[in-house]
């Protein structure tokens, strides 16, 4: 009864107005006009029919990230669809061809080992050096037993060689046959922000013979197993100039040429019989001058650190009493 | 937790040891039709962002930095987007982007997002250093996954209902709006007298001179 009471007022409201009935009074109030559909049948007991006439269709959600579900959400997901999640990624990969760090790493002498030598602190310095020295020559000889060549000059002249070759592939963006060059742990580093950029690189010449500084030898794993680390030190010429994906100039100059002090290290390994010399890090002293800011602005990005009061160690402590009995709960089931 | 991990590790383990990546991607080990698996979107448009340009004499005016974004498969029809694509064409990004709170379209959201996307990348990635100095150079809309439906019909008949996703593309460049984004131009009140003048002075005369 009451149902079809409201149906029959429904049907009157549906019904259309005269136009003009209300037109005073829609000038005077804040009135919004509003369409009303008279395609649907006015009782609702067809709702239901109109909707079943649509079969309903799973859309694919192609924008969703699969970063931001939950743990909770993604176990459902694939609880739905009846797979097992990926296993683990236990491996790791290790490489046997290069170390992960430089050994005993040289300490480049501050002022390039021009501090008076009668002063205290010239004296402690030379003192140690001599104390490397002999370390270095140790090492030296332990290279000499896998490589019988192995002749400091010869071995400058060819570090020179890889020294330029590295810097001419890194600027041609050459990746595949860096890794020649370059070791396993530097090649990350030496490709770290060079994406979408020019880099005109020319080396010029030689201020000082390169020549090096220390050698150091490491067994890994086993005994025989060595690695050889020899840090040279380059003092060259060489210009430098950065440009961006546009063509604009981002750092340096292709003009101005500009004395580079660099100590790098290369690396061998020396109990295999293919292994080849491989620059693996350059060294950067304490000392160093900080560099020249670059030409662009940045907005300055504001750190929020959000201090936790003691109060919340309290809380989570509570929490912990309280969530005790159902993790058991949990458990047994 | 274990899940977080799992999730965390397959995302590690590929940006780290690239040298040993590269290396795995010279080895085919799956059939051909596994080899890509980017048919759902398209990425030509994303491959303008990988462009070199190669480096300008001191000189030369410096070249306008650009960046292009897209956004795919966005749950909304394309001729419905056309409209909020090419109501922001030639304007600036902060004007289009505030400009966009106020259109009433399911749309416009997405579009603003892909905007204030755009911005962020061309400050990261493509060197530009004022990222309210660009303006929308191009805005466009293509036709995305359109997944099919079914609707009963009397007589034991049916129809197709059509579920339609689209693409949104959009191209920021550096620099302050043209003044006209569409050409022709509207024309200067003399521009139009000269047209004028020229138009009265060709006309014929018949059984004249």
């Amino acid at each position: 009864m009451s149902l079809r009471i409201t149906s029959k007022l429904g049907l009157t409201l549906l019904q259309e107005m005269p136009q003009g009935f209300l037109a005073p009074v829609v000038n005077q109030v804040n009135h919004q006009i509003v369409r009303h559909r008279r395609t649907k049948h006015w009782d609702p007991k067809w709702k239901l029919f109109r909707r079943m006439k649509v079969v309903k269709v799973d859309l694919p959600k192609f924008n969703e990230k699969v970063e931001n579900l939950t743990d909770e959400q993604i176990r459902i997901r694939l609880k739905e669809q009846g797979i097992l999640p990926p296993r683990p990624w236990v491996e790791r990969q290790f490489f046997i061809h290069s170390t992960g760090g430089i050994f005993e790493p040289y300490v480049p002498p501050e002022g390039d080992g021009k501090v008076s030598p009668v002063s205290k602190q010239g004296a402690m310095q030379s003192l140690q050096f001599l104390e490397k020295k002999s370390r270095t020559m140790m090492a030296i000889r332990k290279i000499r037993q896998y490589e019988e060549d192995f002749d400091s000059p010869e071995f400058c002249k060819e570090a020179t060689k890889l020294y330029i070759k590295m810097h001419e592939l890194l600027s041609a963006r050459d990746k595949d046959n860096l890794i020649d060059v370059v070791t396993e742990r530097a090649y990350p580093e030496v490709l770290h922000n060079v994406e979408n950029k020019t880099i005109r690189w020319k080396y010029i010449k030689d201020i000082e013979l390169p020549r090096i500084v220390q050698a150091r030898c490491t067994d890994v794993i086993s005994r025989e197993n060595i690695f050889g680390q020899v840090t040279v030190r380059f003092h060259t010429q060489q210009t430098l100039a950065i440009y961006d994906r546009f063509g604009r100039l981002l750092h340096g100059s292709e003009i101005v040429a500009k004395d580079v002090l660099e100590y790098v290290v290369f690396e061998k390994h020396m109990a295999n019989e293919y292994g080849t010399w491989r620059i693996h890090a350059k060294i950067i002293p304490d000392w160093l001058p900080p560099r020249e800011p670059s030409a662009l602005t940045f907005k300055r990005k504001i750190e929020t650190t959000v201090a936790e009061p003691e109060k919340a160690v309290v809380e989570t402590a509570s929490t912990e009493n309280v969530s005790t009995p159902n993790s058991e709960r949990v458990n047994t089931a | 937790m274990a899940l977080t991990k799992v999730r965390y590790l397959f995302a590690t383990a590929f940006k780290l040891y690239q040298p040993m990546v590269t290396q795995c991607e010279k080895i085919h080990t799956s059939c051909r039709n596994q080899a890509s698996n980017n048919d759902d979107h398209p990425t030509h448009w994303m491959e303008y962002n990988q462009k070199i340009y190669p480096p300008q004499t001191p000189d030369e005016v410096p070249r306008l930095a650009y960046v292009c974004h897209q956004r795919t498969n966005i749950k909304y029809s394309p001729l419905k987007m056309w409209y909020v694509a090419s109501f922001i064409r030639g304007m600036s990004v902060d004007e289009a982007i505030k400009q966009l709170k106020f259109v009433l379209k399911k749309g416009a959201k997405d579009v603003r997002e892909v905007l204030e996307e755009a911005k962020e990348m061309a400050v990261k990635e493509h060197n530009v250093e004022f990222p309210s100095n660009m303006w929308v150079a191009e805005s466009f809309v293509g036709k995305g996954r359109v997944i099919k439906g079914i609707r009963r019909h009397g007589r034991a008949r049916f129809g197709r209902v059509e579920y339609k996703h689209c693409h949104y593309y959009v191209r920021l460049e550096e620099g302050a709006p043209p003044k006209h984004y569409y050409s022709p131009f509207p024309q200067q009140p003399h521009e139009q007298l000269e047209d004028w003048l020229a138009a009265m002075r060709r006309r014929k005369i018949t059984n004249s001179l």
